[in-house]
């Protein structure tokens, strides 16, 4: 046993959480302690290595004092809750409605939908990382939406890791949206430099009732020594939405694994994500859209920007089950590698047991069209800027097809700035917006 | 301003230029015709340094310069614009940032200062009025979507912000009505200048109704074989080009 | 025959093969004697027995791959007789009267000639029909161009040499639990090699040689062509064989040495086994090819035998400029499953290599498309295009596909696409408007959706590859 798994199974054995949640919590010591660890050999993880993970060493989840004077934070009016080291602060974060809690301040009628779900979706038997936060089980948020209701703010979730130590914060979130109810969640993770070392681990679940809609932002914005152990879980009602957009830009190792399951017919999926690691960083999205019932539909775009030696892991699966005639499922996975020493993996998948179905999946691993960049040097922009505009092009077609354009603003400058862009471009791509 | 001596040049091993001389004088706009495949379009992607296309023998000299010695933006920082036949298409990338960063680099190269957003944004909205492109295009995607037409004027509207010296028009008309044809041409006519060249390359005469050239050349063979006055286009397009056929040794 | 191997042959006796010496057939089993049993029994060299036992003794040690979307009780390799000698001419039917006459159907079906029906089935040859001859005509021929083709058992007789410089060269013995066991224990199989700029003048084939000598579950063919050179290679009988051996798991090698082309043909299609899933092939193949400096590898495969297919014909592409195509229609019918594919592995600069994988699934079979590309760190400005397509028929059938795309060359350009449809409601309501029956309608509309793979076959194959959708695809509509 490593020295991480040995840890986790430390704290997890320290039963602090509130009483109603220790057999959750138990039964997810018992799965992770049951696990095998991934290898090489293991299909999920065949190009994305734990074995560096296994060696980690992380304290019990702490609060540090912060102070947000430079954090960027997503100019909206919003609820935000404020995780810190994956402890709730109450100091940072706002009164909350009545459909949002903490698992420690929730009612007794909170706590029986958090026991119906938690965990329901987040399959710790299938999912190492969800046992392992099922395994030290303590922070989390519940947002219950009751039918018909609509949350009349974003819910703005801010995770951020601080401190010299490293230290394992976990964090879970449960959603669930009644029939008919409407919500809208930003996921927000940030570290406090690049020394911070932290082991994120984030696990959402989302449960959306019949013609309920959700909108999900997940950004991952941590920075260099951060480990992300991530996962999305969303199970559609009858006529559901689900929308959702990714962003990671990278760590020591980003993995998010995106779970989606469509429960009743005329639901849709659209999920959009961006990745753009750098340096040493390695960020690998596992996606896994599960058609079980007839004419619904999905929709997915993801794509990458590689730089450095970086390395980015892509496996998009789409599993139409017997049954689930008249499917519409796309996937589409791009990728620019940009240095010599960098990497990218691409899987997309599909299973296919219905033949009324209409499916596609396209990946590509290629350079900057060489047409549009003559036609930008024609105009006497130089080859290198030309490069940056068009790599930013190629991310900026899917930030501009995010529907909350709070999160687009907040996310031009960090993009600017990953990309080198002119902060007078972003200027007057504002005045632009204000003028036209 | 321009001088072509004896250009060859080729792609991918297929010789299409086979010796072409070329003066071009201030203030004067030449118009190039000539039957498809006559090696019209080479021109002008060798005069702005495509890379496909190999210059096997000859010189170019613009501004009293090497141009076949420069890289393709060092042209476009010497004023040399290249008005493409068929624009590309560059999702993602804004058309303002696009346009923008253009005349911000040839500026710079002409030792003169960016333009703020504010002024740039006063020129570009000017521009577009005259070329008649909703502003809505700047927003867009460079040419993403846009009908030829669209693409056409907003090639226009480029060269307006970038005040080039030598503005080369590869086969501007072609796909475009009446209109767009008129606007086009409107646009180049307010543009011409005492300082300002234009090289028109067209297969029809019926731009040349608009634009009217001091010259006119007809490019055959890769080389120049006939060159005249505008009425040299007149009798082109009674006469077809197979006239010329006995020119073409 | 040398000591050593008299020695083993003793030694095998010695240990209870008593009955296996005087009928030529071993019993049931496999150990280290038995692969020392084949070897001996082959008249074959020390260093040739070493390398089977080298690979026994890995395959040992290994374990069944159970990654594939394949579904099947593994075979037990203790229950199956490795070596059998050729059935003699008398105990092959001696007309086609005594063949099944299932299979004759078929046959007639594909318009295949009498005196080749009864070559296929097996049927003893008189003077009438002489294989032979054939044979013989088309040996003369091709040793005047310098090309050796015969089984390869006879080049470890003739052309030592070449054998041991190839053999195991693309396909270790290691490579795979498949594999290891091939090398172990091949019965025989084709050996070709293509002297240096030589153009083979005609097209190899197994057709005909698979008459001359039976061949067993264990193939193993090894193909050089040097420098130059050019050879189109064809495999496999365009008619349904009855396989009463239920594991097939056979080996391919190709070596294209520089600017050497190699195009290799399977029209596979072995016993599916019945309408209820039950008996057919086990077909566990490997088949890889390497290409050296602006050579091209070229694999076109038909498969619609086997109850289970585990294939992946690859290209190594070593060399600077060199070429890989894979182009396949794979169609599963009642309970078959086929796990199959290809691995393009970019080594050399400006590498390019073209997948097309057309997928047919109908009746309650599993069809999965599974392929590697992958860009190695100097594969500077190589290029992948992959077009993966699957047609379902029915609704209980499954159509899967599973790319791994891998790239550390940031010049290298990899497009993969991949689409499902069905045979339409429209597509099937025109064609009956027009007068087709429903299940020509639907093997008009399959054929359509293989004709990019069925162009890259040579000529006759390609129309006997759509007659044999045709049968295959039998009783799958309605």
């Amino acid at each position: 046993m490593g020295v991480l798994q040995a840890r986790v199974l430390e704290l997890a054995a320290i039963q602090n959480a509130p009483a109603w949640l220790s057999d959750l919590r138990y039964q997810g010591g018992e799965r992770f302690a049951a696990a095998s660890w991934p290898t090489r050999r293991t299909e999920n993880w065949k190009y994305t290595s734990l074995a560096a993970l296994a060696k980690k060493d992380v304290a019990a989840a702490h609060a540090e004092s912060v102070e947000f004077n430079d954090l960027a934070m997503i100019d909206a009016d919003a609820y935000r809750l404020v995780f810190i080291n994956g402890v709730f602060s109450e100091k940072h974060s706002d009164a909350l409605p009545p459909q949002v809690t903490t698992f420690a301040a929730a009612s007794e009628e909170q706590i029986t939908v958090v026991q119906r779900h938690l965990g329901r979706l987040a399959d710790s038997s299938e999912h190492l990382f969800a046992a392992l936060s099922q395994s030290v089980l303590e922070q989390g948020v519940l947002i219950h939406v009751a039918a018909g209701q609509c949350l009349d703010k974003p819910i703005y979730l801010l995770n951020y890791s601080a401190g010299k130590q490293a230290c394992l914060a976990s964090t879970r979130n449960l959603v669930v949206l009644e029939e008919g109810a409407q919500a809208e969640v930003f996921e927000q993770f940030n570290s406090d430099g690049d020394e911070q070392s932290n082991l994120v681990a984030s696990q959402t679940e989302v449960v959306i009732g019949n013609n309920a809609k959700f909108k999900h932002y997940r950004l991952n914005l941590e920075r260099e020594g951060i480990t992300h152990a991530g996962g999305v879980f969303v199970e559609l009602g009858r006529d559901a939405l689900y929308s959702g957009f990714a962003l990671t830009k990278g760590a020591v190792l980003i993995r998010n694994d995106y779970v989606l399951t469509h429960r009743g017919s005329g639901a849709h999926v659209e999920l959009n994500g961006v990745y753009l690691p750098r340096g040493k960083q390695v960020v690998d999205y596992h996606t896994n859209i599960q058609h079980c019932v007839p004419h619904c539909t999905s929709s997915e775009v993801f794509r990458g920007i590689i730089g450095d030696q970086a390395k980015a892991v892509f496996n998009g699966r789409i599993h139409i089950h017997q049954d689930a005639q008249k499917t519409l499922a796309e996937l589409s996975n791009k990728n620019l590698l940009t240095s010599n020493k960098a990497e990218v993996d691409t899987k997309p998948e599909l299973e296919i047991y219905a033949d009324d179905v209409r499916c596609a999946h396209g990946a590509t691993v290629a350079q900057l069209n060489d047409e549009s960049l003559y036609y930008l040097q024609s105009r006497g922009i130089d080859r290198e800027q030309a490069q940056i505009m068009m790599s930013f092009g190629f991310i900026n077609e899917l930030i501009q097809s995010v529907e909350n354009s709070d999160v687009v603003e907040f996310l031009m400058p960090i993009l600017a700035d990953q990309f080198g862009r002119k902060e007078s471009l972003l200027q007057m791509e504002a005045d632009a917006l204000e003028s036209l | 301003m321009l001088r072509i001596e004896n250009l060859c040049a080729r792609v991918e091993e297929k010789e299409i230029l086979k010796g072409l001389n070329l003066h071009v004088k201030p203030g004067e706009v030449h118009a190039i015709m000539g039957p498809n495949g006559a090696g019209k379009s080479t021109l002008g992607s060798v005069l702005a340094g495509r890379e496909a296309f190999e210059v096997t023998a000859g010189s170019v000299a613009f501004q009293g310069k090497d141009l076949l010695d420069l890289d393709v933006e060092a042209r476009a920082h010497l004023g040399l614009f290249l008005a493409f036949q068929y624009p590309v298409e560059i999702p993602g990338v804004s058309n303002m940032e696009f346009l923008k960063s253009s005349v911000d680099a040839v500026r710079k190269a002409r030792g003169k200062s960016d333009l703020s957003s504010v002024e740039f944004m006063k020129l570009a909205r000017e521009a577009s009025k005259k070329v008649k492109l909703d502003q809505a295009f700047l927003k867009r995607g460079v040419n993403e979507g846009f009908s030829g037409g669209e693409k056409k004027r907003n090639e226009i509207l480029q060269m307006m912000l970038l005040e080039p010296s030598l503005c080369i028009l590869d086969e501007t008309d072609s796909g475009l009505d009446i209109d767009a044809l008129q606007t086009v041409a409107d646009g180049v006519n307010a543009m011409r200048s005492p300082d300002r060249s234009f090289v028109v390359v067209t297969h029809y005469q019926r731009l040349l109704d608009y634009i009217v050239p001091d010259y006119v050349h007809v490019l055959a063979g890769g080389k120049i074989v006939k060159s005249g006055d505008k009425s040299l286009a007149k009798e082109l397009e009674a006469k077809g080009y197979s006239w010329l056929d006995g020119e073409v040794a | 025959m040398s000591e050593q191997v008299e020695h083993l042959i003793r030694k095998e006796y010695a240990a209870g093969f008593h009955t296996a010496i005087d009928t030529d057939t071993l019993p049931p089993g496999l150990n280290e004697d038995v692969v020392r049993f084949i070897s001996a029994k082959k008249n074959e060299p020390e260093w040739l027995l070493e390398w089977r036992l080298q690979a026994f003794r890995a395959w040992l040690e290994m374990d069944e791959p159970n990654w594939a979307q394949l579904n099947y009780k593994a075979p037990d390799y203790q229950s199956i007789s490795y070596f059998s000698s050729p059935k003699s001419m008398e105990d092959r039917p001696q007309s086609l009267d005594e063949v099944d006459p299932k299979l004759l159907e078929t046959y007639e079906k594909l318009g295949i000639p009498l005196h080749e029906q009864e070559m296929l089935a097996g049927v003893a040859m008189d003077v009438v029909f002489d294989s032979v001859s054939v044979v013989t005509t088309f040996r003369e021929k091709l040793s005047e161009a310098g090309v050796i083709f015969c089984s390869i058992s006879e080049a470890v007789e003739k052309y030592p040499a070449l054998v041991q410089k190839h053999l195991g060269s693309v396909v270790p013995q290691k490579d795979n639990y498949f594999a290891a066991l091939n090398s172990a224990v091949f019965s025989d199989g084709s050996f070709v090699y293509i002297p240096k700029g030589v153009r083979c003048p005609m097209e190899l084939s197994t057709y005909f040689r698979i008459n001359e000598q039976n061949t067993g579950q264990f193939e193993r063919t090894l193909i050089v062509a040097e420098e130059g050179s050019h050879v189109s290679y064809l495999e496999g009988c365009t008619a349904p064989m009855r396989d009463e051996n239920q594991l097939h798991a056979a080996v391919v090698e190709l070596v294209a040495n520089d600017n050497a082309e190699i195009k290799y043909s399977t029209v596979q299609n072995w016993y599916p086994g019945d309408e209820d899933g039950k008996g057919g092939i086990y077909n566990f193949v490997t088949k890889r090819g390497v290409c050296h400096t602006r050579a091209k590898i070229s694999w076109t495969q038909v498969e619609t035998g086997s109850a289970v297919t585990w294939k992946y014909p690859s290209c190594v592409l070593r060399g600077d400029h060199s070429v890989g195509e894979f182009y396949s229609v794979a169609l599963t019918n009642n309970y078959q499953q086929a796990d199959t594919g290809t691995k393009m592995i970019h080594i050399g600069k400006n590498t390019r290599s073209t997948i097309i994988s057309k997928g047919i699934s109908a009746g309650k079979s599993q069809n999965t498309y599974r392929g590697l590309v992958r860009m190695n760190p100097g594969a500077d400005g190589a290029r992948n295009y992959t077009q993966c397509d699957s047609l379902l028929i029915g609704d209980r059938c499954g159509a899967h596909t599973f790319p791994y795309i891998e790239s550390k060359n940031p010049s290298a350009v990899i497009e993969h696409e991949a689409t499902t449809s069905k045979v339409s409601d429209d597509q099937m309501f025109l064609c009956q408007q027009r007068g087709l029956d429903p299940e020509k309608a639907v093997s008009m509309i399959v054929n359509g959706f293989c004709r990019e793979v069925f162009k890259e076959l040579p000529m006759e194959f390609a129309v006997e590859a759509g007659k044999l959708l045709e049968v295959s695809l039998e009783g799958s509509v309605g």
